[in-house]
């Protein structure tokens, strides 16, 4: 669903992102693990078009994004670290604007404030400006966007840093939920505990490289440690 | 997709704290113009009517005398307004109301508000296009300078650009959005406006008022639209929010506040008029040696022999009209060309400095937008100077009536002795001049005299349009 070829990006001479291959299938809750800088975030924004590869293809369902960049944005649900609301515009205003921008209008108010109930938004905070609202609030609706787009793959940059233990295993409960449904799922995260928990896939990044890549079933979360460390010496 | 965005952002605009007061100011100020407009219109009309009413009686009314002496006497023409002046005043309050219409002397018009400061009161400035054309630009930006670069700011720009939509979608949702907003605010203005000109009973001076305003609505709205995609592309391109508001504010100042003045002066410089002061003495000089150095007299001389020649007579007693009268034509006729060739270099000056200004409109969108609101509302240069010629032509047919009239009634004084040389004329003579009336230039001419500024205002608005899609076009989505 998701796949990296050769994938590079440069900024000047310094080389952000080094020739990375990458395959994330349907089904897949593949975990990019890597310190400050690695190339996580890059990788991400590749994906989404946001940047222009210096050469390599990033490929979502089979099709070039920086040849079909809007098409391919119809496949994606994007869930950056902090995601960026409306503050004058209510939870649910939000969560139907960007459903509608991602090209689904035919969602009723019910289906909205489902969509908020299940990813555990507060009954009364979806009709609050969420100006008012808190960094889990937000990530939130978020995900709720995510869940109204439909989308066959999911790019998550770091979605849970910052929210409460029982809000980010609630946010696990739903990767799981997605991934059953059949989305592919590429997730930047420092958590090695929850990659090792929701992931069936970790991949290791260090300076622009993908230095090692793990399935789940196969290491204990102490290896998974160990295996990182190591690298990162 | 459009209008989902455009829902979007003209809700976020409405209720953010920026709008209210900003649109509550506008209206307060919109409405105050128009009301002291209104005010200001219909007293000016109403002295202007019964002023050219006494001065019709008067004419009638000035005693029997002689035709000649009559003409001396003379008439005032007073300018009548079209009902949109009280929405653009022009340059109606520097340019003068009333010309004095005589024999022997072409005057130029006197007499303007400004220079008779309590007629025109504390409000005589304000005027609903003044606020239109200075603060509505305003308005659109303080609601759209964030636009693209609040977004940026703030990261929802990413969130929206992951959803798959183009950014020229974007661009023409939030073009509608902020539209809509700033309609919101002004039109309910606008249309107060237009029921005020509904419901006056003041005479209609021009024709096709609805033309014009439809027109006025056009134009003011393309000028609305070029600062929306000008916002938009500011906003767009610029680093910050606080970025996109300075550029914006300085570019507002240049074409709202320095460009207006500055052009004036430098198409003065450009083309100067000549200087009144020595304008009459000129003049009076040119009359006395005459228009192309025959002086008066000897032309007289020359008309004199001619007349008698043709009607074959060796004395002017035994011409077949009042030979007197006829002289004082031809006087007229000699004096009129060398009144043509002075009045006409003021008004080529004026017209050279019209169109050079309409040039400079490609460097601030204020110019030609103002050039078309005072020309639709019949408040510009170009019809001062129509009622100025027509002025001039009704003196010149008032002239040549009366010394007609003469010429024809008193052919028996011929060769009498000047002492008793006199025919009295009554009111029913005074009646072959018929009133002054002021007939204003056609809509039709007004929009040939103003075509390149139309021309302008399109240019402007495609080009802030292509500015708009080259700045999404190459709009950065991070912040740095
Ligand atoms: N716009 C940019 N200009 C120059 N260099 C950049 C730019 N964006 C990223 N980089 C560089 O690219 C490298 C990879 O950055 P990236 O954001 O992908 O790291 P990351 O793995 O997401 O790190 P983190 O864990 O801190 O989020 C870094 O060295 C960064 O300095
Ligand atoms: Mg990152």
């Amino acid at each position: 669903m998701l796949e990296a070829i050769d994938l590079r990006k440069s900024y000047g001479d310094h080389a952000a992102l080094e020739g990375l291959n990458l395959k994330v299938k349907a089904g897949d809750i593949y975990c990019l693990l890597g310190a400050n800088g690695a190339g996580k975030t890059t990788t991400i924004n590749l994906f989404l078009n946001f940047i222009e590869p210096t050469s390599g293809t990033a490929m979502v369902n089979g099709i070039d994004v920086t040849q079909s960049p809007l098409e391919t944005k119809r496949y994606l649900a994007y869930i950056p670290e902090q995601v960026m609301l409306y503050g004058n515009l209510t939870g649910i205003e939000n969560l139907e604007y960007f459903a509608r921008l991602g090209g689904h209008a035919e969602y009723s108010a019910a289906d909205y404030q489902s969509f908020l109930d299940r990813v555990g938004l507060q009954a009364n905070a979806a009709h609050l400006r969420v100006r008012t609202y808190s960094k889990g609030m937000r990530q939130k609706v978020g995900v709720a966007i995510a869940l109204a787009k439909q989308a066959k793959a999911l790019l998550l940059d770091e979605p849970t840093s910052g929210l409460d233990p029982k809000a980010s295993n609630e946010f696990s409960a739903l990767l799981l939920q997605l991934r059953n449904d059949g989305a592919a799922i590429l997730m930047a995260t420092h958590d090695l505990f929850r990659a090792k928990e929701t992931g069936n896939r970790i991949g290791i990044m260090k300076s622009g490289r993908l230095v090692q890549e793990l399935s789940t079933d196969e290491v204990s979360h102490a290896d998974v440690e160990r295996i990182y460390l190591e690298h990162m010496h | 997709m459009i209008r989902i965005i455009a829902r979007k952002e003209f809700t976020e605009i409405v209720r953010d704290g920026r709008f209210m007061w900003t649109a509550a100011l506008m209206v307060l100020l919109l409405l105050t113009a128009m009301l002291a407009g209104w005010q200001r219109h219909s007293s000016y009309m109403a002295t202007q009517a019964a002023a050219q009413g006494a001065t019709n009686t008067q004419w009638l009314k000035q005693g029997d005398k002689n035709p000649h002496t009559a003409a001396h006497y003379g008439n005032y023409a007073f300018k009548p307004l079209g009902p949109l002046a009280f929405f653009d005043n022009g340059v109606t309050n520097y340019t003068g109301t009333t010309v004095f219409m005589e024999a022997h002397k072409q005057n130029f018009a006197i007499a303007s508000p400004a220079a008779d400061t309590s007629a025109i009161g504390r409000f005589g400035e304000l005027n609903g296009a003044m606020i239109l054309q200075v603060l509505m630009p305003l308005l659109v930006i303080f609601l759209g300078f964030t636009a693209f670069a609040g977004e940026r700011e703030s990261g929802t720009i990413r969130q929206v650009m992951s959803m798959g939509i183009s950014r020229l979608s974007l661009l023409w949702g939030k073009a509608l959005g902020l539209g809509s907003a700033v309609l919101m605010v002004v039109l309910p203005c606008v249309i107060i406006g237009a029921v005020f000109i509904a419901m006056t009973d003041l005479p209609m001076v021009g024709e096709g008022l609805a033309t014009r305003i439809a027109l006025l609505t056009v134009a003011y709205l393309a000028y609305a639209g070029i600062f929306l995609f000008l916002t938009l592309a500011v906003s767009a391109w610029s680093r910050s929010p606080r970025t996109a508001l300075m550029v914006l504010v300085g570019f507002w100042a240049f074409t709202a506040f320095i460009m207006p003045k500055t052009a004036a002066e430098i198409s003065k410089a450009v083309y100067p008029s000549p200087p009144y002061g020595s304008f009459m003495a000129d003049m009076k000089a040119h009359r006395a040696r005459g228009f192309d150095g025959t002086p008066p007299w000897a032309e007289l001389g020359k008309f004199q022999g001619q007349m008698m020649r043709e009607y074959r007579v060796s004395d002017v007693k035994d011409l077949p009209f009042y030979w007197t009268a006829v002289r004082m034509q031809r006087l007229e006729e000699l004096d009129q060309r060398v009144f043509d060739q002075h009045f006409g270099a003021v008004t080529a000056a004026y017209a050279g400095q019209r169109r050079f200004q309409d040039r400079l409109g490609l460097l601030a969108p204020t110019l030609p937008l103002r050039s078309i609101s005072m020309g639709l509302a019949g408040t510009d240069l170009i019809q001062q100077q129509k009622f100025q010629d027509d002025a001039e032509s009704f003196r010149e047919a008032m002239v040549e009536k009366m010394n007609g009239y003469l010429s024809r009634a008193a052919v028996s004084l011929n060769g009498v002795s000047s002492a008793s040389n006199y025919l009295v004329a009554n009111e029913d003579v005074f009646a072959i001049v018929p009133p002054f009336r002021y007939q204003p230039p056609a809509l039709a001419t007004t929009l040939a005299e103003h075509w390149m500024n139309f021309a302008v205002l399109a240019f402007w608005l495609v080009a802030a349009i292509l500015l708009a899609l080259l700045g999404v076009k190459g709009m950065a989505l991070e912040r740095d």
